[in-house]
């Protein structure tokens, strides 16, 4: 599953830090969302999509081969 | 509140435990049997006891000074990504302690070991696999 969460991080001005402490999560996970490498819970992909005020579609793109 | 008190609680347990260890050794000079064995049991236990205590007494103490390192660490605790490792972790060693204990009732059974032993083993490996099958039907129904 791919993700456009570094680029709305970015898009904000916030570190992986910042990001973190916000969703209450470890810095290793955002990094690890971010590469592509861990796919979150559906609880933190609606914190996620909340924080940045989008829909968890528009942040988390299903794709068949990155199962 | 209430943790602070389990800590010192688990402090003056072992504590209580160690003397009575300490105690027994002096009072059964001539002791048979699993009283011979039973204080060092004691001091052991309750020398871990009483460490663990400590330890949680001084991890509290040192936490109440820097508030902002605890929340991090409850963050890294909580966090649902190193909650999945760990498990991740536990799944495979507990595939590989199957694996342990079922080659090693074998080799004590082949080695012709007593009768004990390999029933203990066998025991504890049912108990093992038991265990497993109970939370999987419990999670079956939760889930």
């Amino acid at each position: 599953m791919k993700n456009r969460l570094e680029e709305l991080r970015k898009d904000r001005g916030i570190n992986q830090e910042e990001l973190a402490a916000a969703l209450g999560v470890s810095r290793q996970t955002i990094g690890s969302l971010e590469n592509g490498r861990y796919n979150p819970s559906i609880l933190l992909a609606f914190k996620i999509a909340r924080y940045f005020g989008r829909s968890i579609e528009e942040i988390f793109v299903y794709g068949e081969e990155g199962k | 509140m209430k943790k602070n008190n389990l800590g010192l609680l688990l402090i003056l347990a072992g504590a209580v435990l160690a003397c009575i260890g300490l105690y027994l050794i002096h009072a059964q000079e001539d002791a048979q049997g699993i009283l011979r064995v039973l204080p060092f049991v004691c001091i052991g236990a309750g020398c871990g006891i009483f460490g663990h205590g400590v330890g949680d007494m001084a991890n509290r103490w040192a936490m109440r000074k820097h508030p902002e390192l605890e929340r991090q660490m409850q963050i890294e605790k909580d966090d649902e990504r190193n909650i999945a490792i760990s498990n991740r972790a536990k799944a495979k060693a507990y595939d590989g302690m199957l694996f342990v204990l079922a080659a090693l009732m074998v080799s004590f059974a082949l080695m012709g070991a007593d009768m004990a032993v390999v029933l203990l083993l066998v025991f504890a490996y049912l108990f093992i696999v038991g265990e497993f099958i109970y939370y999987l039907n419990k999670y079956q129904k939760e889930m």
